[in-house]
């Protein structure tokens, strides 16, 4: 992300009214590599590729915001291999990690990984030093620290049916072992600001968070979040794409100012539910119009979500979701095109 | 209230012991399993569905009433089979390959289950001569496949050649459903039916065995 976009970024959080509306997208490995005509294994293993797609990406769409931008990910994998999960490969598909904790009672034993060392995290750091000066040299910097949330680390870790219903059966353990992820996000975090002072958001991506009640999302989902995102930063990011109705109203006081959400609600009532305090990145829907549709249905889609929607602050026009596998060129061209035609 | 509503209560409030106590109390005094079935746990798997379709309803809720479920049909399963019972409809069921998520497909099981139906559940990263060998083996009258990934999509497409090849894709209706499922794609791959979410895949399932049903009739009629 360069200095322009940044600062479009934070004035929009900030709550000003930016004329044409900034378009943002997250794009990591679902989109970003077979678009640019690579596998994924290859876009993860090959630096220069990395590099080189994602320069790709901010070349060909140089208007549109990239969030977190340059994310050096793997996959789901990421944080999960600092516990030890096992990571599958394949060679055009997203790495899956393999579950760690066969028992709600294995949460006793499990330990804190060091993000310094353990699993991926410092393939994750090394890739972006190599790269760093490249990014810079390309009027570019790495502005955000980014991590899998707290739930969404325990659902890789246990098992997400078997974590959903220990939340119910053996709830104490279950706060432990969101105690530790957490104190393993809070860590990791920190490192990631630490090797690169450029970064001033943290992103968190969390589906797990969108299953649970709000009364449960109260006991185990906000405490945490709140301080995996309680950091000095300015832009403080949360993706979560599943139904987020419960949990939306609370999510202002986890300290996000910044949400990408699904497609199950539309911009005004996430407005209603969220307030005035946090930016919406959304919602067009990512697959059944930004990657199947035609432009024409892309531009239809982004002016319905515009003239439906009666605000234009904190507002960032984006897709329900990350930018998903498949998006051809030319929609995320009609969807930017449509965006600045319709918000001058 | 009747020990059968208590357990419709018990199941709802994913209180498995509860719901086990009621399922005892019922049958002491004589009520008929399949009652239990009817009356009970599937109006209350129905209710649940339902409302987890309208967001009324969170995904630990509908584990802790399928555990539940579960558990009394320890109890009737053994009574259900004694008298001859037949289930609603035999289901086998499976994330496909390559797809290790299964929580959808677990929800799906547990509203099937508590509908009636006799769940299959062949589990996660199911590959297709799986499905074929269950379908020759168990003889459903549906077959459900769930994926979470874009990237296993492909895989549901195989599953069905797999099960054309195999000569038994004239015998089951196969119904789809997962995160990147669309109605669109299940009709571009020959599929019989969607299921956008858990609380509606019962309904499906219904559907498919009724339109079963009835073509079954015209045919009968036709000759």
């Amino acid at each position: 992300m360069n200095q322009e976009q940044w600062e479009t970024l934070v004035a929009v959080v900030r709550g000003e009214t930016r004329t044409p509306l900034p378009t943002g997208f997250i794009i990591d490995c679902p989109w970003l590599p077979n678009w640019a005509g690579h596998t994924i294994l290859d876009y993860f293993t090959d630096e220069r590729m990395f590099l080189e797609d994602n320069l790709k990406a901010i070349r060909t769409f140089p208007s549109a915001i990239f969030l977190p931008g340059f994310w050096s990910e793997y996959g789901m994998c990421t944080e999960p291999s600092a516990f030890g999960a096992a990571s599958v490969w394949e060679q055009n598909e997203f790495p899956f990690a393999k579950k760690v904790l066969r028992s709600p009672a294995e949460v006793d034993a499990l330990e804190k990984p060091n993000p310094r060392k353990d699993g991926l995290l410092p393939f994750v750091i090394k890739r972006l030093q190599h790269l760093e000066p490249e990014i810079e040299r390309a009027g570019h910097k790495i502005r955000f620290a980014v991590a899998r949330g707290p739930l969404n680390i325990a659902t890789f870790l246990m098992g997400a049916t078997e974590f959903l219903t220990a939340i119910k059966t053996e709830p104490e353990r279950m706060h432990h072992l969101l105690g530790i992820t957490t104190d393993f996000l809070v860590d990791w975090i920190a490192y990631q600001r630490e090797c690169f002072p450029s970064i001033d958001g943290i992103l968190l991506l969390d589906d797990i968070v969108g299953f649970v009640s709000r009364r449960d999302f109260e006991s185990f989902g906000l405490p945490y979040l709140k301080r995996s995102f309680d950091a000095d930063v300015t832009v403080k990011f949360f993706h979560n794409d599943a139904p987020c109705k419960a949990c939306a109203p609370c999510l202002p006081d986890a300290g996000i100012n910044l949400l990408n959400f699904g497609v199950q609600h539309t911009l005004s009532e996430m407005r209603a539910w969220t307030g005035e305090k946090i930016a919406l990145l959304g919602n067009v829907p990512p697959r059944d119009v930004l990657a199947a549709g035609t432009p024409a249905d892309v531009t239809r889609a982004v002016t319905e979500m515009l003239n439906a929607a009666d605000f234009r602050s904190r507002l960032i026009p984006s897709c329900g979701g990350g930018m998903p596998p498949g998006v051809p060129t030319e929609n995320i061209e009609a969807f930017i095109a449509t965006v600045a035609a319709l918000t001058r | 209230m009747s020990d059968v509503s208590s357990l419709g209560e018990a199941i709802q409030n994913g209180d498995a012991k509860a719901a086990v106590a009621a399922a005892r109390r019922a049958l002491e005094s004589g009520a008929d399993p399949m009652s239990l079935v009817s009356d009970g746990i599937s109006p209350a798997m129905t209710e649940m569905g339902r409302q987890f379709g309208d967001g009324d309803c969170f995904v630990p809720e509908l584990l802790m009433a399928a555990r539940a479920t579960k558990e009394v049909f320890v109890i009737l399963r053994p009574l259900l089979s004694q008298k001859g019972t037949q289930p609603v409809a035999r289901v086998v069921l499976g994330t496909v390959r390559g797809d290790l998520h299964d929580i959808g497909k677990n929800l799906v099981a547990a509203l099937l289950e508590g509908g009636g139906f006799e769940v299959t559940d062949l589990g996660v990263d199911v590959p297709p001569e799986r499905f074929v060998a269950a379908v020759e083996d168990r003889k459903p009258e549906i077959v459900g496949l769930s994926a979470l990934l874009t990237t296993t999509l492909p895989a549901m497409k195989a599953t069905l050649e797999a099960l054309r090849t195999a000569g038994v894709r004239g015998r089951v209706k196969v119904m789809i459903g997962g995160a990147p499922v669309t109605a669109s794609y299940a009709e571009a791959i020959g599929a019989d039916g969607y299921a956008e979410n858990a609380g509606t895949a019962v309904g499906l399932a219904r559907r498919l065995i009724g339109a079963d049903a009835a073509s079954r009739a015209k045919g009968e009629q036709a000759t």
